[in-house]
């Protein structure tokens, strides 16, 4: 059983958010039905590739955004393909778009298709001007304040960063446009009647961090142009050690007591105060922790120290590699990691989802879909 | 005295949150966002530490005010078999139970799934652990930037030839949050059709993980390990941020090459015929960085994205928190807006990511003030008399 199964939804996106909006609704079993123009989305032609050749079903990109949907081939330009669009919104519960210039208004959709559930992601949300509406992830994650402050500490001659891989932004704001949708899903099932859905990818960015931002905002800290302006000061970071990078986070007397145990207790912990972490976290002592912790973790494995500092109560932790997390003995626990077999791609692990439902898991049953595999289901 | 009509899809749901700090929280605020009536569960003998951060007055907690609006707090003295019997008559009147409290808590308390399923039996219950509420590893615990290290997602964020120094330490939580609200919402739909709720586990580390599946699945097909790569973009070039004038800086992507071209055209570049291409490009990356840079440098961050804007290249000044502050558009779309505030009367805050036409939640009041909706919720939904509620209050079951 799947928590949205029964649901149909036509998808019109063509970009990672509106495609990750309509994969997190398909892995919960709704019917997505990915309308893709002659050629097929433009994701398609992103990768990295299978052997890295280029080719509409040799994406990895796509396979990942587009597992559990269908695929129809419909050229809008085309007024029979219009109408067989309008014939599929006729029947469907949802559709999820990503395009500035949509393919119908929604005051139009709004008109047609009263209970249709209408959901439309652009960069700065409806009516912002036209030329905002061109920002990829990059210029989202920029425009919305965490590249500025990433990393944490960052010294004001590095650039900000995009974040991590090439999409992030896009996953943000196709989990809120997901929720959005089932949301007024729920709403449909209860009223009978739709809603149009603005989501504003820069909004989500600034949503992020409701209690630093909303602080600044309120007047109880100061904005400014420093690039440390969210950070919480405190040793936390990461370090490199024997076989990769670690992180250590500590903010407490108990933190700081387990590591000594940790780290054997060296002469030089001594000169600490015991509750400094608390009371005296001075800019001088994080560097000086920093210096004599850096030549200690060089000597450590990462996940061998940071199983012996849990148990200590020590808030240490390997900074893992996608090649560290399919053996995570937790992740296979809760079966976090999926093998499906893709006809091009072969077989490989897909990431699930985060949230185990007893009722209703998360499953992927379908690789994602050859372009126009699915032509033949709609009339 | 009911409350007002806020209207929004989730009218109609109410939530209750024994949450803390800010997944949790943040959870329980989208919610509410939405339009469900959520309530948090309270007491002096055990606050959410986010009512004490920076400040002495539990009613006035700048973090605690930044994230709770249209939240309902009820104070209960869960220590008390008393006040653990009282959470339970809110449960059995409650569509969904929401905790990040410590591992093990709820099942001390008697509140795991099975017992609360006795109260409800079609109750839905999210708990939200680092780990996952069960398994090997669940006995560890940790903070935002803990998950994130654990999740490969920080593994892909450092400048170019550095530790990987990861995301801002402040993001994690509120991201499993919202995954957290969704999987709320997709078990309601489920219960709508089948009358059916469930039990649902959220890892934190996981919620991060989800957020570079593609690089995974990328490493599952190719076996190339992916790394921290600065601002590198395999298929763009240029891609990234670059200084301009006072210490500002531009975020700026060439898409394809006839962006690259009107690029180089704004800023005169030198255009050798190496660049046309996105792979002479890519074999001259550093270099193309360091050329455009020295052009930047002169302008002003917000004239020059406008001026290459036009052009149909995106680019975008990279915002400082006071550059976000002071946002025109934010303000005027709702990005940011005002609610009531105690004492200062009103208070801004950051609004929803989303608008919706029509009936959108209406989202008019700050963070409650502890205990705010005790009579609400013990006398309309528990349907107390006022002498017991008083009573309760006089033995600190309320506190």
């Amino acid at each position: 059983m799947s928590a949205l199964k029964g649901t149909l939804i036509v998808e019109l996106a063509e970009r990672p958010c509106g495609e990750y909006c309509g994969k997190l609704l398909a892995d919960f079993g709704a019917e997505v039905i990915k309308v893709e123009r002659p050629g097929g989305s433009p994701t398609r032609k992103m990768g990295p590739f299978k052997d890295g050749i280029a080719g509409p079903e040799r994406s990895t990109l796509f396979a990942f955004f587009n597992t559990n949907k269908k695929s129809v081939v419909l050229d809008t330009a085309n007024p029979a393909d219009c109408a067989r669009l309008a014939a599929l919104l006729a029947r469907a519960d949802a559709l999820i778009d990503d395009h500035a210039k949509p393919f119908m208004a929604h005051e139009e959709v709004a008109r047609r298709f009263p209970r249709l559930v209408h959901c439309l992601i652009t960069p700065f949300g409806q009516g912002a001007p036209e030329d905002w509406q061109i920002a990829g992830p990059l210029g989202v994650i920029n425009a919305g304040g965490w590249a500025w402050h990433t990393p944490s500490e960052t010294p004001p001659d590095k650039p900000p960063l995009k974040g991590a891989g090439r999409f992030l932004p896009d996953y943000e704001a196709g989990i809120d446009a997901a929720l959005c949708v089932a949301s007024s899903l729920y709403r449909q099932k209860r009223t009978g009647s739709g809603q149009f859905v603005d989501i504003a990818e820069v909004e989500v960015q600034i949503n992020r961090v409701d209690c630093v931002l909303g602080r600044m905002l309120a007047g109880e800290q100061e904005p400014s142009h420093a690039r440390t302006a969210y950070d919480m000061g405190g040793p936390a970071a990461a370090f490199a050690c024997k076989d990769g990078f670690l992180y250590i986070f500590m903010t407490t007397k108990g933190h700081w007591k387990g590591l000594r145990e940790l780290m054997g207790d060296p002469a030089w912990m001594a000169e600490f105060p015991e509750d400094w972490l608390e009371f005296s976290c001075t800019p001088v002592r994080v560097d000086l922790f920093r210096q004599h912790f850096a030549g200690w973790a060089g000597t450590q494995e990462k996940h061998v120290v940071s199983e012996l500092g849990q148990k200590l109560g020590v808030t240490i932790v390997p900074v893992n590699s996608a090649a560290d997390l399919p053996g995570n003995i937790q992740m296979q626990h809760r079966g976090f990691f999926q093998k499906l077999t893709h006809p091009v791609l072969g077989e490989a692990l897909y990431p699930t989802a985060s949230y185990r439902m007893s009722k209703t898991p998360v499953t992927l049953t379908s690789p994602a879909p050859a372009l126009g595999e699915h032509d033949g289901e709609i009339a | 005295m009911p409350l007002p009509d806020r209207g929004g899809p989730l009218a109609g749901v109410r939530v209750l949150e024994l949450t803390k700090v800010w997944a949790g929280p943040y959870t329980g605020k989208y919610l509410a966002h939405l339009g469900a009536e959520v309530i948090k569960v309270e007491s002096r003998t055990n606050l959410d530490e986010m009512r004490a951060y920076g400040g002495v007055d539990l009613d006035a907690a700048p973090y605690f005010l930044s994230i709770n609006q249209e939240i309902l707090s009820v104070q209960v003295n869960m220590k008390t078999p008393e006040g653990l019997d009282l959470v339970k008559q809110m449960v059995a009147r409650s569509d969904v139970v929401i905790d990040n409290i410590r591992g093990g808590a709820m099942e001390r308390s008697g509140l795991d799934y099975a017992s609360l399923c006795k109260i409800k039996p079609d109750i839905i219950q999210l708990s939200i652990k680092m780990w996952g509420n069960e398994g090997p590893l669940a006995y560890q615990t940790g903070y935002a930037p803990c998950f994130a290290a654990l999740s490969g997602l920080n593994y892909l964020v450092g400048h170019e030839g550095e530790v990987p120094r990861g995301m801002n330490i402040r993001y994690g939580d509120s991201t499993a949050g919202a995954y957290a609200a969704l999987a709320i919402v997709a078990a309601l739909n489920h219960r709508e059709t089948t009358g059916e709720g469930q039990f649902i586990d959220l890892s934190a580390v996981e919620a991060m993980t989800s957020l570079i599946g593609d690089s995974l699945l990328s490493w599952s097909v190719t076996g190339e390990v992916p790394q921290a790569d600065g601002n590198a973009h395999a298929e763009m070039c240029p891609h990234g941020a670059f200084p301009c004038a006072d210490g500002t800086w531009i975020s700026i992507a060439a898409e394809n090459d006839a962006q690259w071209v009107a690029l180089a055209s704004a800023l005169k570049l030198e255009t050798p015929e190496a660049h046309a291409t996105l792979a002479g490009r890519q074999a001259d990356r550093h270099a193309i960085e360091a050329a455009i840079a020295s052009k930047t440098v002169a302008w002003d961050a917000s004239a020059l994205g406008e001026h290459l804007r036009a052009l149909g290249i995106p680019a975008f000044r990279s915002m400082s928190s006071l550059d976000l502050c002071s946002d025109d558009w934010l303000w005027q779309r709702g990005g940011y807006r005002m609610v009531s505030d105690h004492r200062n009367g009103t208070r801004p805050i950051i609004g929803p990511s989303w608008r919706m036409e029509p009936d959108e939640a209406k989202i008019e009041r700050g963070a409650p003030l502890l205990g705010e909706h005790n009579d609400y919720v013990y006398g309309e939904l528990l349907g107390l008399p006022p002498g017991d509620i008083a009573d309760l209050k006089l033995r600190k079951v309320i506190d």
